[in-house]
């Protein structure tokens, strides 16, 4: 390791920052670490929010992660406001200023919202979810915005805590992420659980006396007591809008997660080279990947080896568990390697390429078993 | 040091498994089986990796 790499800052303590720092201890990195986290929390499991913590009863611990190991200074409930790469300093927004000889950007994203109105809930980060738990025990009518899996999961969760839900979904919900085969699988699911849903070209929020309600594309409108919207999300990257960095809101990195030889970027801001192009893969798996190669490559350089991530997907929603390797959405029906059509199944797709995708659907399987079935027809 | 499994919590993803082979593995029920609890430090970094990967947090090492 180079002995001039005493101090290494990490932006950011999700699941990426967290691995990042746990990762540069574990290549021998005995410096100054310090670690940045906009929100007063430790680290915690996002997936978690809008699966089991939407449902706990009494459990409110699902989303906690065993603490951290890596002993870094940690700086939470403060933002990142700046970064200077020539003279290597990070400045925060209490006044605070990191030199570093290494940085780590993982500052990751937020809520895509519809509107400025304050009734808009939007299910990001952990103030969201007890803000959203809080507002379900009064059991409102509720709207979801966004027919993809996080607007699912949501949708679910509000239908569990015995809300009456309408989910409004540009197409069909979930058949742009999942392909139209396992989108109809949720959709029965989902309407089996009382779930209405309304397809749009779009849809908008508005402020009507007291409420606020979801205007269609056609100008229909669907009233709820609670409007949730989950439309994607923005990556955090304003604070670098001076670097050069940015190229169109996002981080663009080499395969080793590097955007300079002393900076790297990684989870839900970074754009890395993947078997589907340059493009971000937003999810837990692919932040750790990431994260683990990013840390390598900071202290070792090239020697380190690059990125080989292959995404791994999973959900939860409507009873339905689904778990899923290699690329999605899939086209056309699946080849059923166990079980089929309506009880617990591990799929399998075959793509032009050779590659393929394989879905365990209500299927405990291990993830290494999930990949072999992907690679291979069997 | 020993890997510690909360069992309610595990949800059979086996991204620990992924992380550490040589040290816990699902079964043919996609039940984790832990074949190495007490670890030394050669395998810390790996139990460690199995720990932090899991998104339910299932594991942690006691």
């Amino acid at each position: 390791m180079s002995t001039r790499v005493r101090r290494i800052v990490v932006v950011g303590n999700g699941i990426a920052g967290l691995t990042a720092a746990d990762s540069l201890r574990g290549n021998g990195f005995d410096g100054e670490l310090t670690i940045v986290g906009d929100e007063p929390y430790a680290a915690y499991s996002r997936p978690a929010l809008s699966k089991a913590l939407l449902l706990d009863g009494g459990d409110m611990s699902s989303h906690e992660l065993p603490s951290a190991e890596h002993g870094a200074n940690e700086l939470l409930g403060v933002r990142a406001s700046g970064l200077d790469v020539e003279r290597r300093v990070v400045s925060l927004d209490d006044g605070t200023v990191l030199p570093y000889d290494r940085l780590v950007i993982a500052s990751g994203s937020r809520a895509r919202r519809l509107s400025d109105l304050p009734e808009e809930f939007t299910l990001r980060g952990l103030d969201d979810a007890w803000a959203l738990r809080d507002r379900l025990a009064a059991r409102p009518s509720v709207a979801v915005v966004g027919g993809g899996p996080l607007g699912m999961e949501i949708a679910s969760g509000c239908l569990a805590s015995g809300c009456r839900v309408t989910l409004v979904s540009q197409g069909a919900p979930l058949i742009a992420q999942l392909g139209p085969y396992l989108a109809g699988v949720f959709a029965e699911a989902a309407l089996n659980r009382g779930l209405t849903v309304v397809e749009t070209d779009g849809a908008r929020l508005e402020r009507r006396g007291e409420d606020v309600r979801v205007v269609l594309a056609d100008n229909t409108v669907v009233e709820a007591e609670l409007v949730v919207s989950a439309v994607g999300d923005v990556p955090n990257t304003e604070w670098l809008a001076e670097t050069g960095l940015v190229e169109r809101g996002v981080l663009h990195t080499d395969s080793r997660g590097r955007v300079r030889p002393d900076i790297a970027a990684i989870g839900d801001l970074a754009a890395f080279t993947t078997p589907y192009g340059r493009r971000r893969i937003p999810l837990w798996s692919s932040a750790i990947e990431q994260a683990k190669v990013a840390a390598a490559v900071l202290l070792r350089g090239d020697e380190a080896p690059p990125l080989d991530f292959q995404p791994y997907f999973w959900t939860e929603q409507f009873g339905l568990t689904l778990k899923a390797v290699g690329r999605l959405p899939v086209a056309g029906e699946p080849t059923y390697i166990e079980g089929g059509p309506g009880g617990p199944s591990l799929m399998r797709w075959s793509h032009d390429d050779g590659s393929g995708s394989a879905v365990a659907l209500n299927h405990r399987i291990p993830i290494p078993r999930l990949r072999r079935v992907s690679r291979a027809a069997v | 040091m020993k890997i510690v499994l909360d069992r309610p919590r595990c949800e059979g993803h086996g991204l620990c498994e992924e992380a550490a082979p040589q040290l816990m593995h699902l079964d043919d029920d996609g039940e984790l089986v832990i074949d190495r609890e007490e670890v030394g430090d050669t395998e810390a970094p790996l139990a460690n990796a199995a720990v932090r990967v899991c998104p339910v947090a299932a594991l942690r090492i006691a």
